[in-house]
């Protein structure tokens, strides 16, 4: 039992030992702010002060003022009043201002380094996680933080304060009669943390099941179309009729709860305000030193004593959210980026193209994992395309990820001009380096944007020459904004036939020495294709190229095909000598062109 | 006006409840007020030297138990109240969009769809559920207190009660304001995601360029935006929230001032001062209260108007009331003088006066460049839309005439780009025959050419797929698509370019899996492919909505310049040599 306890209590140590590390780094982000932070601390001094201060006065009122007839006694304190109002207000608002205005700068700031971290991060970071993932950690976990940083710390320092300083007014006032108020604050204390704790878990439950329903209308109502061709509309009426009960059920709990919890503290409050008239009555009738008018100002008191308990209650619920949302945003900080710029990196001059692969092995897992790719020996000449031809998971992908260095070789070196990738700066590597992947990923903005994507203020005479270079200018032109078209979230406007055109001339603007593409796959109509295969020509003209290929017509053109099995390379040569060769690729081709005669 | 009527309309089916929980909440506020009443008389009682104040404390003590047990009470039919209103239109607007035909899917975009089944939703039952009891409880416990203020000391009640007009009037302002403004927020904050997103999406390409700084740049500026729009509602907050607490204490100084000075002249007792105090420290919560509930009704009958809007749409593709059962056949198709075209009579026609007759047990292979009106044509046959004008005949009825779900039980659909739903494999074969046997949604599987790579996923059958689930390829998601056609065993199969993403050798194994099948049953075929194509007994070759020529290959082949011009363009050599294997390799 002992051992257990002191292992509960390491593991607490440890983890509370990281938050606070944490917590540190976060106090860090307001250090730019702290003139501000300060101001905000003083406005919430004066402001909780400010705010005791109306029970007091309303009790003076009745013994200075009331009991002793004073007229003038009465109107000092009705100023005083006036005077704490005025101050809660004004002093509330510049707190409540600085607050989030802190809060929200600290958070921006922590999005922005979270962005520049993501950067920084290598392509097998991204392989590894699943964006969803990644992007909830710049969007709902920073969103969690700002509960924590503005309502959390708001309602942690003005609720103390305001106990602590009620709890100082009482006991001033008449210490006896405080104790006996006091006696409330276990049995509030404990009950609003063990209704905090059950009603948590009711309200996440309340969010998932909200979340099913809808998720559910949501499918139901993108897949439409395949509801009504199979008629399956009352399936789905009872699944989601289920659905809706089951929130239903969910939300009834946090209702019970709430039923239970708010009336239990009204209730407690009346009962103290009663022992407090029948035990401070009596004092009073007896002669103690407790008068009317303090009597009055401890009932008074009691109207708000138990909203900062209740605040205070919650702001565990708050920290634990914030405290987990901080675990997640750290623990991508602290992914260290792998491939990082040598110290003694070197400027990649202007280069010919000529690629050489010395004996390279790659594993995603690094040393000792399964290999994607094994012992490849290349040497591509400048300007030379390069096709590569192979099933799903042969290497085909790996192989030009290396080539633009999204991956360092496991073992063996590639070189450009006979500079190892590893040696030269990343930015003097790509910016000679062309890329067109699969789809033609567009990032939403004009076609002139995207044209210009890898260039510093591109004139618009370079990125008409680009699309010319490419033969997109004649869709672009024809389009009713032509180059200021908006393409949409991911080129979404634009057909799959178009994203591909515009990607080419994307790749082309910067006239790269090196080029690598991924084929599209999608089907676009017998004119479109025509004119991608044009495009494609064009673009690799002079370029030394690496093309996943999928279009018979592209393998033809090239100068040497790759055909690629299980990481290595199998077979090479131009489309001729292998079928000549009578090998793996001219058993494919076979398949193919009875296919093509069927 | 009549969109509040019609609002409250909702609450009709729980009448008994809402008078249930306001009377409790009278009652309860009745107790609520009748506690500073109780301490007033045992200040004034202690004032006067009675030494028992024993009976005052119980009478406290009981008002207090009173408000618990009515307090609970209301808390819980109240509740039940709002649950039971959301429940219910949250079905009712399900089922209603349910009951709508294609046609009003295509004209909406379904994110503006979800956002009024949601969005729009949610603050319809916020306010019927919440808002409303808010309002005529916080009425009814103001109304109280100040009935008791009035009726002990008119003069002191008129000026102590005088802010709470301001208070309930800022209030509503601030609901008004802020709703809009922090909705901003989050539709800042949804950009704010989007960039992330394509960021994060296309990693590759902001590297493959380096261009960071760029995207990073323009990342900032969306983060400023936020903060901007943070900002503007934070400056509402700081001003409104301050200023809504300021207010009822200009009250309590007007008592201070006003009731300190009757008390002094004996106009009243020390006591009545001090219940006084109590009344208006319990009428602040509710003045808020009926400030933002006022506030939020404002909005709701704004959503409540969008939300009828739907509801109001009629559906417009039903079966007739006196709807026959489609006749017994093999599934012949006769299309007489059919135009349709999506907007309705003046739009332009996508399908123009067409004829064909398709012999029952045959098969057709549709064939024409993008737009020529093929997928249109066979998406009548399940009366997925109703032709415009002419008439489309199954097994000799006018499918207008027949049984809806009969008819569709008899037409079975895949599509290039088909949908499947978060659930299992499985399930999503037997989609529309949810009875089936595992031994039958195998075989369907098995015929779809679907069994090898389904055995390979990771939990075979019961891998979940779709959009919370495994990832399928797209030839792997037409595969299950023609399973779960299968499956139905059905009259009609239209199978609209259903293999486009498959590879060459898989697709002619389906194509003759698919051969028996087609042979016991009417088959529309929309594709590509020579190969497929090559299946039909008969091609029907389409251009601009109208069929230009029809026949076998061999006669097309010399008839037909645009087969011939089809034929030999259309090969698909962008196929060659890929497969998609299930080791997904991420693309470049």
């Amino acid at each position: 039992m002992r051992a257990w306890a002191a292992r509960w209590w390491a593991l607490f140590r440890r983890t509370e030992l990281q938050r606070s590390r944490k917590l540190r780094g976060l106090l860090e982000l307001l250090r730019p702010y702290r003139g501000r932070t300060v101001l905000m601390f003083v406005a919430l001094l004066a402001a909780t002060a400010a705010s005791l201060a109306p029970p007091y006065l309303a009790g003076k009122a009745i013994d200075a003022g009331i009991r002793k007839g004073d007229v003038s006694a009465l109107d000092w304190i009705v100023v005083a009043f006036l005077v704490s109002a005025i101050v809660t207000w004004t002093a509330s608002y510049v707190q409540t201002y600085l607050v989030n205005w802190v809060g929200e700068r600290a958070l921006q700031d922590l999005r922005l380094q979270l962005f520049a971290h993501l950067q920084r991060l290598s392509i097998g970071f991204y392989s590894r996680n699943k964006a969803g993932v990644v992007i909830s950690r710049i969007s709902n976990d920073v969103e969690a933080l700002d509960q924590l940083v503005t309502d959390g710390v708001v309602t942690l320092f003005s609720s103390s304060l305001t106990l602590i300083g009620t709890a100082v007014i009482l006991f001033v006032l008449d210490w006896k009669l405080a104790l006996i108020t006091f006696v409330t604050f276990p049995i509030l204390g404990i009950g609003s943390i063990v209704f905090r704790l059950v009603s948590a878990e009711a309200y996440r439950l309340t969010r998932e099941k909200i979340a099913y329903v809808t998720a559910y209308l949501q499918e139901t109502l993108s897949g439409i179309r395949v509801v009504r061709a199979f008629g399956q509309e009352e399936r789905h009426l009872s699944q989601f009729a289920d659905l809706n009960e089951e929130n239903r059920a969910a939300n009834m709990k946090t209702v019970n709860l709430n039923a239970a919890y708010f009336p239990a503290v009204e209730f407690l409050s009346a009962v103290a305000t009663a022992v407090i008239l029948l035990y401070g009555g009596n004092q009073v009738l007896n002669g103690g030193d407790v008068t009317i008018g303090v009597l009055a100002s401890f009932v008074f008191y009691l109207n708000s004593f138990f909203d900062p308990i209740q605040q205070l209650s919650q702001l565990y619920t708050t920290y634990q959210a914030g405290m987990a949302a901080l675990d997640k945003i750290f623990e991508l900080l602290d992914e260290d980026p792998d491939l990082t710029d040598r110290p003694d990196a070197v400027e990649l001059p202007t280069v010919r193209g000529e690629v050489r692969f010395e004996d390279v092995s790659f594993s995603y897992e690094g040393e000792g994992g399964e290999y994607a790719l094994r012992d490849i020996d290349l040497v591509v000449p400048p300007g030379q395309t390069v096709a590569l031809v192979g099933e799903t998971g042969a290497g085909k992908s790996t192989f030009a990820k290396l080539v633009a260095r999204f991956y360092d070789p496991t073992s063996g070196r590639i070189l450009v001009d006979g500079y190892d990738l590893r040696d030269v700066t990343e930015r003097s590597l790509r910016s000679q380096l062309g890329v067109v992947p699969q789809e033609g990923f567009l990032f939403s903005g004009t076609i002139r944007d995207n044209i210009a994507f890898g260039l510093r203020d591109a004139s618009d005479d370079e990125v008409r020459a680009a699309a010319r270079a490419v033969g997109a200018d004649e869709f672009i032109e024809r389009l009713p904004e032509g180059y200021d078209t908006e393409v949409g979230e991911r080129g979404g406007h634009l057909s799959a036939g178009q994203r591909q055109l515009v990607a080419f001339a994307r790749a082309a603007a910067v006239d790269p020495r090196i080029l690598i593409l991924d084929e599209a796959t999608s089907n676009v109509d017998v004119h479109t294709e025509g004119r991608i295969e044009r495009g494609l020509r064009r673009l690799l003209a002079g370029r030394t190229s690496f093309v996943i290929a999928h279009r018979l017509s592209t393998i033809r053109g090239a100068g040497r095909i790759l055909v690629m099995e299980h990481g290595r390379i199998v077979e090479q040569g131009t489309h001729d000598e292998l079928i000549e060769l009578d090998g793996a690729y001219a058993r494919l081709y076979q398949d193919w062109a009875e296919q093509a005669a069927a | 006006m009549g969109t509040f009527r019609r609002l409250l309309g909702f609450l009709r089916p729980y009448r008994r409840g809402v008078i249930a929980s306001l009377l409790l909440a009278a009652a309860a506020m009745v107790l609520g007020v009748l506690i500073p009443a109780l301490v007033g008389k045992t200040v004034d009682a202690v004032r006067n030297g009675h030494s028992n104040l024993w009976p005052y404390a119980a009478a406290i003590l009981a008002a207090g138990v009173g408000r618990l047990v009515l307090s609970v009470f209301r808390r819980l039919v109240a509740g039940r109240v709002s649950l039971g209103v959301e429940f219910d239109l949250r079905n009712l607007m399900y089922r209603h969009l349910q009951s709508l035909e294609l046609g009003f899917f295509d004209s909406q975009q379904t994110g503006q769809l979800m956002s009024r089944a949601t969005v729009d939703l949610q603050s319809v039952r916020f306010f019927l559920g919440y808002g409303l009891v808010f309002i005529a409880q916080s009425l009814i416990s103001i109304l109280v207190a100040a009935v008791v203020m009035f009726a002990v000391n008119p003069g002191l009640a008129a000026v102590t009660l005088a802010p709470t007009p301001f208070v309930i009037w800022v209030a509503t302002q601030y609901g008004r304001k802020n709703r809009p403004a922090s909705q901003e927020v989050q539709q800042r904050i949804a950009e704010l995601t989007a960039e992330a997103e394509e960021n994060i999406s296309g990693v590759r390409v902001v590297k493959a360029f380096a261009q960071e700084e760029r995207q990073f740049a323009r990342f900032s500026r969306q983060v400023g935006r936020v903060f901007d729009q943070s900002m503007v509602s934070t400056r509402l907050r700081a001003f409104y929230n301050p200023f809504i607490g300021f207010l009822p204490n200009l009250g309590l100084a007007a008592l201070l001032f006003v009731g300190g000075r009757q008390a002094i002249n004996g106009t009243i007792s020390v006591g009545e001062f001090v219940a006084f105090y109590g009344y208006v420290a319990l009428l602040t919560q509710p003045m808020r209260m009926l400030g933002v509930a006022l506030g939020m009704s404002q909005r709701a009958v704004a959503s409540g108007a969008r939300v009828f809007e739907v509801l109001d749409r009629e559906p417009r593709l039903e079966s007739k009331p006196d709807a026959q059962p489609l006749p017994e056949g093999g599934g012949r198709v006769e299309f007489r003088d059919v135009s349709f075209s999506y907007g309705g009579e003046d739009a332009e026609p996508v399908l123009d006066e067409i004829d064909l007759t398709v012999e029952a047990g045959s098969t057709v292979a549709l064939v024409g460049a993008t737009g020529s009106g093929k997928s249109t044509l066979v998406m009548l046959l399940p009366r997925l839309y109703d032709v415009t004008s002419g008439a489309l005949l199954v097994d000799g009825a006018d499918v207008r005439d027949v049984d809806l779900p009969e008819l569709r039980e008899q037409v079975a659909f895949v599509s290039d780009d088909p949908f499947l739903f978060s659930a299992s494999v499985r399930e999503n074969i037997a989609y529309a025959r949810p009875d089936a046997s595992f031994e039958q949604v195998q075989e369907a599987a098995e015929r779809a050419g679907a069994t090898e790579f389904i055995d390979e996923l990771p939990e075979g059958f019961d891998t979940l797929i779709g959009e919370r689930g495994y990832t399928l390829s797209g030839g792997q998601r037409q595969r299950i698509a023609i399973a779960r056609a299968l499956l139905r065993s059905p009259r009609l199969l239209i199978l609209d370019d259903a293999t486009s993403s498959v590879d060459a050798t898989t697709e002619s194994r389906i194509a003759r899996a698919l051969g028996d099948l087609m042979r016991e049953r009417t088959t529309f075929i929309i594709a590509h492919r020579l190969s497929t194509i090559a299946l039909a007994d008969e091609i029907v070759v389409l251009e601009e909505g109208r069929v230009l020529a029809r026949g076998t290959h061999e006669e097309l082949l010399e008839e037909s310049e645009l087969y011939r011009e089809i034929a030999e363009k259309g090969l698909p050599d962008q196929v060659f040599l890929t497969r998609d294997p299930l080791e997904r390799e991420a693309t470049l």
